[in-house]
């Protein structure tokens, strides 16, 4: 096989596209589930997300009058192609190791700007008002987690280039083979500033609670959203899955990525995509209530941003 | 072989039907039980596959309260316009069923089963939220033969 | 956040409190006010709950025999006041609530039967029926066979029955 062929199966069927959108779903399904259960509640089916995607196939696509139809048609497809496009940089210790074609950290950091982008555009294509401010909420939002991230993976990919002889390493799989020879970097303590910084970063990223101000369905509509049905709210749910293993699978890759190889590291990484999503996001949004979205602009420019430039100061000192 | 295949995923749509409440002039009574029917752990409405949708455009079945007075009632006939077909509609207290205590007011445009087609009714003032659950079963089942 | 981990840990050490309706039996208290049920038999024709009924979900229509009584669930709010004004007991709250239905069904949920007139076994007027339960709250102490005796009588004939005779202490 050619090596176009091979990037095409890994971009469209393994680890990006169907495999990916499978594990998010599940993920979805567990995430749901849990909630269920902190809440004393039974739950929806663990394949709910699924159902949820059949039926909003056979619904009806409606485009309101008011927008602009040729943006309002595209961006979730363009949004999803983003994402499925950012699963295959994401490397699978023992599995799967992203081609360097595919790009590096950087890339995977501007990729996953794209789903905010597409809502932003979504949003203010659908002419509705509840779409207008969504899109100015998740443009502040997305100003605000933004910069405390980048902090983050920059003192990762510092601490591996050190450690590799250059002064920084923004290859993913080069920071996948540091972790496998030195141990995984939850284990160290000057490390915990960046991985908390990553753990704020989940829910804003993901769009749930305490950070699903943009999509606030009690304030807003759900945003910009509001105006999606049928195929295209579809669209947008399989981004926003394999965002979540995107996202996931990226903490992973930065902090935890030991484990066997072959089917049973495959395996492996599915469990800790699902525990990481049930501890970050899960328990995260059941236990609390929706931010403003000047507190939560607030709070990302306090604490994550002080623990990513704190994080970063520790990475320069210690090189 | 061909023809089992839509009626799979058929079945499958039913599993997943969104809830989508308009309030056409309630005294807030149904529809407390309506958010009862979600929040509370006891009638947790989701082991259905439901879920509470904030956008019309996302709906499947529709539970409407209240009379329709007759400042609210192009605003509802506009919301339902909204929703997506397929859709089931579901008129959850004597309100939108026959007026209630509201009939014959002069502020009443309703019934409602003049302006909009019921599928199911769920009388009561407030019908219990088993009752509600029971009658949003009823909409599953109209609604697995249009999906 | 820290406030809520040991709820949320207790929660789901707890377990689920969901019913198990719809896929099983609800959980039905006994005192519910829901469907109400009437009793043709102890109806005395006083039409109070018609007065009462504040959503006008009773109505009596006339028909050539007697009165037709309806009662339209879809529209009756379950206030029971009906059931408390009801003197002879013919109409009751029960705790059925299983008044879902299909439209087609909407003018199909009504309680209706038709309250017979009745002849004077005395005179031979036609009379309204004076149910067993009335009659007792009426006639205290009385056996039951005079109770019956007097049941078939119009008011007046009744009257005259049980008056006492003259010079006697009522």
């Amino acid at each position: 096989m050619s090596d176009g062929l091979i990037l095409l199966f890994s971009v469209l069927v393994f680890p990006g596209g169907l495999f990916a959108l499978a594990l998010g779903l599940l993920i979805k399904g567990v995430d749901r589930r849990v909630a269920a259960r902190l809440q004393r509640r039974v739950g929806p089916p663990l394949l709910q997300p699924v159902f949820d995607l059949i039926k909003l196939s056979r619904k009806e696509t409606m485009i309101p009058a008011q927008s602009s139809a040729a943006i309002f048609r595209w961006a979730p497809l363009a949004g999803f192609s983003c994402m499925v496009l950012a699963a295959a940089m994401i490397p699978i210790n023992g599995v799967y190791r992203p081609s360097p074609e595919l790009g590096d950290l950087l890339t995977l950091f501007y990729l996953l700007a794209v789903p905010a982008v597409v809502l932003m555009l979504a949003g203010s294509a659908s002419g509705s008002p509840f779409g207008a401010i969504g899109f100015s909420r998740e443009m502040s939002i997305m100003l605000a987690y933004e910069g405390p991230v980048l902090l983050a993976l920059l003192s990762v990919a510092i601490r591996v280039g050190v450690g590799e002889g250059h002064l920084i390493s923004l290859s993913l799989t080069e920071i996948v083979q540091y972790q496998r020879v030195h141990g995984p970097f939850i284990l160290d303590p000057w490390m915990w500033p960046a991985m908390l910084t990553f753990l704020c970063f989940f829910p804003a990223n993901l769009g749930v609670l305490p950070f699903d101000i943009p999509e606030a369905e009690t304030e807003v509509l759900e945003g910009p959203l509001l105006e999606y049905s049928g195929p295209s709210l579809g669209l947008f749910k399989m981004m926003s899955a394999v965002k979540c293993v995107v996202v996931l699978g990226l903490g992973i890759t930065l902090f935890l990525p030991n484990g066997p190889d072959g089917v049973l590291g495959l395996l492996l990484f599915a469990v800790k995509c699902t525990v990481l999503a049930v501890l970050g996001v899960t328990v995260v949004r059941t236990g609390m209530g929706r931010m403003r979205i000047d507190q939560a602009f607030r709070f990302f420019l306090k604490w994550p941003l002080a623990l990513g430039i704190a994080s970063l100061a520790i990475m320069l000192a210690r090189s | 072989m061909n023809a089992q295949i839509p009626s799979l995923l058929s079945r499958l749509s039913t599993k997943s039907p969104w809830l989508y409440r308009i309030n056409a002039g309630s005294c807030n009574g149904c529809d407390v039980e309506l958010a009862t029917t979600a929040i509370i752990p006891r009638y947790d409405v989701e082991r259905l596959g439901c879920q509470y949708c904030g956008s019309p455009k996302h709906a499947d079945i529709v539970l409407i309260t209240g009379p329709l007075t007759v400042r609210v009632k192009d605003k509802v006939l506009r919301l339902y316009q909204e929703i997506p077909d397929p859709k089931v509609t579901v008129a959850v207290g004597v309100c939108p069923i026959s007026g209630g205590v509201f009939r014959d007011s002069y502020a009443i445009a309703g019934p409602l089963d003049q302006y909009i087609p019921i599928d199911v009714n769920v009388p009561g003032c407030p019908p219990r939220p088993q009752a509600i659950i029971e009658g949003i079963a009823k909409a599953i089942a109209v609604w697995q033969t249009r999906i | 956040m820290s406030f809520f981990l040991p709820v949320l840990l207790r929660n789901l050490l707890k377990g689920p409190s969901t019913e198990a309706f719809p896929f099983g039996e609800a959980i039905t208290p006994k005192k519910l006010r829901a469907r109400i049920s009437f009793d043709p038999d102890s109806c005395a024709l006083c039409r109070v709950c018609a007065r009462i009924c504040p959503a006008g979900a009773i109505q009596f229509e006339k028909k050539p025999d007697g009165l037709e009584f309806n009662l339209w669930h879809n529209a009756c709010v379950f206030c029971g006041l009906c059931a408390l004004y009801c003197e002879s007991e013919g109409l009751h709250s029960t705790n059925d609530w299983h008044l879902s239905h299909l439209q087609s069904e909407k003018y199909d949920l009504v309680e209706r039967a038709t309250v017979k007139f009745q002849k004077c076994t005395k005179c031979g007027k036609q009379k309204m029926p004076a149910p067993l339960p009335l009659m007792a709250k009426l006639y205290p102490g009385l056996p039951a066979d005079e109770i019956e005796r007097l049941r078939a009588m119009c008011p007046q004939c009744r009257k005259a029955e049980t008056a006492p005779a003259e010079g006697e202490p009522s």
